[in-house]
């Protein structure tokens, strides 16, 4: 039966709209490409973490890996006066310097009754102030999905500015490393405007996701990227 | 055809204005006509009235019947075309001729419809950016106080917004109190209002509440259509606005009965 | 899904006298355009990216043989099991088949209003299977026996009250009242966790379907779609052809131009791709995946006079701007696509005759076309479907019949002229005290609602006339 659908539909779209000849790609290519979005700032680490506050994200920065993995066991203790989170096995996850935290991650997937998973972006889009993850061994995608809060780490090398960058970039990866599953972009606690229009945060994921900028940024980054979006 | 064209080609200089009163404006409000010619006299050009004219297609085309509507569209477009400039008092029928008619037409009556495209009006668009009207400006607000309705034609299709308010302020000193919901449609839609009463009503209502809620006790605009329609749906419900067309305002005739008053 | 657009003003007339969820409609009519503005207004290249868009859609249309086998490629390369559904009754039987093999008895759903269409839960639940809605407007209509009455906010005609009751009588909520929205937010996240978790199957939608990669995209707000395309050991995309894109990046650039549109927002919470299985080393996902890509008369809107309805991309910002979708709401459509695009849809993909009235439900007031990020003249395609229901008789005899004699009589000036001012002089003479009939013969369809503004007595061209002579 499927077969028989294929051979029809394909016919009748080719009686529909002509058949395709050689130069489809040719005129594909000759569309161009849709007008970059404005960013609201220069300055992409500005403009990415203004934009993850607008999504109703919350942000920090870090200059290196141990003041990053400080600023992870200050958000999970402020939260839950505890130091328990679970992170993917991503080797940069495992290579922090935990110690200096006193954090100890459970490396895995989330299982039920916990309540905090990190995870390393491959990107930060700072046209939408989403962090992109990869499906794979080291992300779980349960750890973006399911956990009360998620913290997101973002290496300020991988920011880019908008969607096709990205889409640039993992072209690139993809042909050395194979396509994942799956490539989620997350930009903001899940919600829901299901009853009358009312937004609320929590819907069936994150009810808080946090941002960690992670290297070398202009100084006062947050604090500006801050101030611009409450600006807004 | 056998009527004579009144063409008046540039009598001394003046542009030569077609003006097309409507079908609406010529049955149910004259008023609406005299006060165009008035206008367009003023406004120095040489204003003829075509005798032939009776009504754009717009019931029949929006209907669908599109194979009527097109000997009529000719008709009007053979019967316009001698001018410098057609005027309406209806931003739906302006709009008829400007994108419609080309639509509905092919090759040399295309052409001919896109030729009288280009030098078709809606009357206050005309007068602001064509005519140029010299104003004695009148001091704000010592005019009447009104409520503008915009028509979705003339809104969506020509870009009527403030050309009408313009003239309101400075040729007769209204006060514009704007509605909440300027760019939401009355319920008219032309036979819709008939097909669909209930719904159409509905959508009346909604206007009329917004006019009462500015506290102007004028409502007016550009389309006759519209204002009918509200007009008649005020009286159904008793709501005491006054309605009129802008060009009734324009010209100062609030003397007469409104739009579904007795006398 | 069953259809009654053939009682459309039936249906309106009901919605209309239903008061509360009148007034609520006011509100979400008055509410939602504001910050769809105001999301455009932030995005300066809007103009730009939807013409860019428009051509782009444009070229894989007049492709989408090409693309639509290129997708099949690369999914297939991605390990997807693609299927190809001519009808309704094929995409169903094909996702039962997927269900029936893995012995699920459990399906966990995003939003899909593809779905919607073939009915493929009532298919799957006469057959035994338990269907769960996950996306919590979905959820909460499944609850309730009904049908979505938004494409983007199925549940958006409740009450929170009545949305509360319905909890209260479905679930076993003890003390608990659900006072607030979030409070029973959190009552269907606890219930609805256990349901992906239970899963057996997962089935979503589709928002696009990238050729070059052979990914389908998913843009939610809840992250519900992105659980069932990952818990559950089988995933199920159920999507139509018409969804293809060449490129990732013109994913993107319609994303731009959807967020804004459907929600106001800038970006949705969540936006994913997937193509294929769990891969070797990865620690969970779906072992198996398909793609099911329907026809079901796509493939004759391409070849006809309404193919720029393929164009559009179910943002819903039509519903959201038109007044007549905002007076009577999504139901009175009577089938699964409401409001403007649903009254271009409805009678293109189930049948002109029985849903005549739709095309009907339009004033020509252009705020659709005018806010549609796809660039579809909506109201020019209705237009031609009321032509086409003219041609075709399917119109009222006596509508037809009388605008026809109307457009003929304009043609006939002296004929006109001489009955028309006869008329007036009657109409005026009898009504001038009054200035408006409460009731005039011929014209129930206006004086059953509003009185008839009396004419001012001779016509316009009477006295023009009457003037040159004096002259």
């Amino acid at each position: 039966m499927s077969t028989s659908a294929r051979t029809d539909i394909f016919a009748r779209l080719r009686h529909a709209a002509g058949s395709a000849g050689e130069d489809v790609l040719a005129r594909r290519d000759e569309l161009g490409h849709a007008p970059p979005p404005a960013l609201p700032a220069e300055d992409l680490a500005e403009a990415f973490l203004c934009n993850v506050l607008r999504n109703r994200g919350s942000i920090d920065t870090a200059a290196d890996r141990s003041a990053a993995v400080k600023a992870v066991g200050r958000y999970v203790y402020q939260h839950y006066r505890s130091q328990r989170l679970v992170a993917g096995n991503d080797p940069r996850l495992a290579a922090m310097p935990w110690r200096d935290a006193g954090v100890l991650p459970r490396f895995g997937a989330l299982e039920s009754g916990e309540a905090v998973a990190l995870s390393f972006a491959r990107l930060g889009v700072a046209e939408l102030g989403a962090a992109v993850t990869w499906t794979g061994k080291g992300n779980p995608a349960v750890n973006n999905l399911l956990p009360e809060h998620h913290i997101v780490l973002v290496d300020v090398d991988d920011l880019v500015a908008t969607m096709e960058d990205a889409w640039q970039r993992m072209a690139d990866a993809m042909r050395e490393q194979g396509r994942p599953r799956g490539v989620n972009f997350i930009a903001g606690p899940s919600s829901t405007a299901d009853i009358e229009g009312q937004l609320v945060y929590g819907a069936h994921g994150p009810r808080h996701w946090h941002v960690i900028l992670l290297g070398e940024t202009a100084p006062d980054t947050g604090q500006r990227a801050r101030e611009r979006a409450a600006g807004s | 055809m056998t009527e004579t064209q009144h063409a008046h080609h540039g009598t001394r200089g003046k542009p030569s204005v077609a003006l097309f009163v409507t079908c609406l404006a010529d049955l149910l409000r004259p008023s609406v006509g005299e006060a165009s010619l008035r206008l367009l006299r003023h406004a120095r050009t040489a204003v003829s009235v075509p005798p032939q004219q009776t009504c754009c297609g717009q019931p029949a085309y929006n209907s669908g019947d599109y194979d009527a509507v097109r000997p009529l569209a000719k008709q009007v477009i053979a019967m316009l075309e001698y001018a410098d400039y057609v005027v309406l008092p209806s931003g739906s029928c302006a709009g008829m001729i400007c994108e419609h008619y080309p639509r509905l037409l092919e090759g040399e009556w295309r052409d001919r419809a896109l030729q009288l495209a280009a030098k078709t009006y809606e009357l206050t668009t005309f007068l602001v950016e064509v005519a140029g009207l010299e104003i004695q400006a009148q001091a704000p607000g010592s005019g009447p106080t009104v409520a503008y309705h915009d028509s979705c034609a003339g809104l969506r299709e020509l870009d009527i917004r403030e050309q009408p308010r313009k003239l309101l302020r400075e040729l007769c000193g209204a006060d514009i109190r704007e509605l909440q919901q300027r760019d939401v449609c009355c319920g008219f839609g032309g036979t819709f209002c008939a097909k669909m009463p209930e719904i159409s009503a509905k959508m009346a209502d909604d206007k009329l509440n917004d006019v009462l809620a500015t506290g102007a006790p004028i409502l007016t605009g550009g389309d006759l259509g519209c204002l009918l329609s509200l007009a008649g749906r005020a009286r159904r419900l008793d709501m005491d606005i006054e309605v009129r067309h802008v060009a009734e305002l324009l010209v100062g005739d609030t003397d007469g009965p409104a739009i579904g008053e007795g006398d | 899904m069953e259809s009654t657009s053939d009682r459309f003003l039936l249906n309106a007339s009901e919605a209309l006298r239903d008061t509360p969820r009148a007034q609520r409609r006011d509100v979400m009519a008055a509410f939602t355009p504001l910050i769809r503005n105001a999301a455009v207004e932030g995005f300066a290249a809007f103009e730009a990216t939807r013409q860019h868009v428009k051509r782009v859609r444009q070229h894989s249309l007049d492709n989408l043989a090409f693309y639509l086998g290129q997708f099949e490629h690369e999914a297939v390369q991605n390990g997807m099991r693609v299927h190809f559904a001519r009808d309704a009754g094929e995409m169903n039987s094909t996702v039962l088949d997927i269900c029936q093999q893995h012995g699920a008895r459990r399906v966990a759903k995003g939003k899909s209003m593809v779905t919607e269409e073939t009915g493929l839960n009532d298919f799957l639940q006469d057959a035994g299977l338990t269907v769960r809605e996950t996306d919590l407007g979905e959820y909460i209509i499944q609850e309730a026996g009904e049908t979505p009455s938004h494409i983007v906010g199925p549940a958006l005609h409740k009450s929170a009250d009545e949305i509360r009751d319905l909890f209260l009588q479905k679930h076993d909520l003890g003390e608990r009242e659900l006072a607030a929205t979030g409070d029973m937010v959190d009552e269907a996240r606890q219930v609805l966790r256990r349901q992906f978790l239970d899963a057996e199957v997962g089935i979503i939608g589709s928002n696009a379907l990238i050729a070059e990669n052979g990914y389908s995209m998913l843009v939610t707000n809840e992250g519900n779609g992105d659980l069932c395309a990952n818990l559950p050991p089988v995933l199920v995309i159920c999507t139509t052809i018409d969804r293809v894109l060449p490129r990732a990046e013109d994913a993107a650039a319609m994303l731009r131009l959807l967020v804004r549109s459907a929600t106001g927002q800038a970006q949705t919470c969540y936006t994913s791709y997937y193509s294929g299985p769990r891969r070797a080393q990865d620690p969970d996902g779906p072992l198996e995946t398909h793609i099911v890509l329907l026809d079901n008369g796509r493939s004759d809107i391409l070849e006809g006079d309404y193919r720029e309805m393929l164009e559009c991309i179910r943002c819903g910002a039509c519903l959201n701007h038109c007044p007549i979708y905002s007076s009577v709401g999504g139901h009175a459509y009577g089938w699964v696509y409401p409001g403007p695009m649903g009254s271009v849809l409805t009678p293109l993909l189930t049948s002109l005759e029985a849903s005549a009235a739709l095309p009907n439900a339009c004033t020509a007031c252009g705020r659709c076309a005018e806010v549609c990020p796809a660039d579809i003249p909506l109201p020019d395609l209705l237009r031609d479907l009321r032509a086409q229901e003219s041609e075709q008789r399917i119109d009222a005899a006596r509508w037809r019949l009388g605008l026809r004699m109307h457009a003929w009589l304009a043609r006939q000036p002296r004929l006109y002229r001489a009955l028309t001012s006869l008329a007036m002089t009657l109409l005026h003479r009898l009504g001038h005290r009054r200035g408006a009939f409460r009731r005039l013969p011929l014209a129930s369809g206006w004086t059953g609602q509003r009185d008839f503004p009396v004419p001012q007595g001779k016509t316009f061209m009477q006295r023009y006339r009457q003037r040159q002579r004096e002259h």
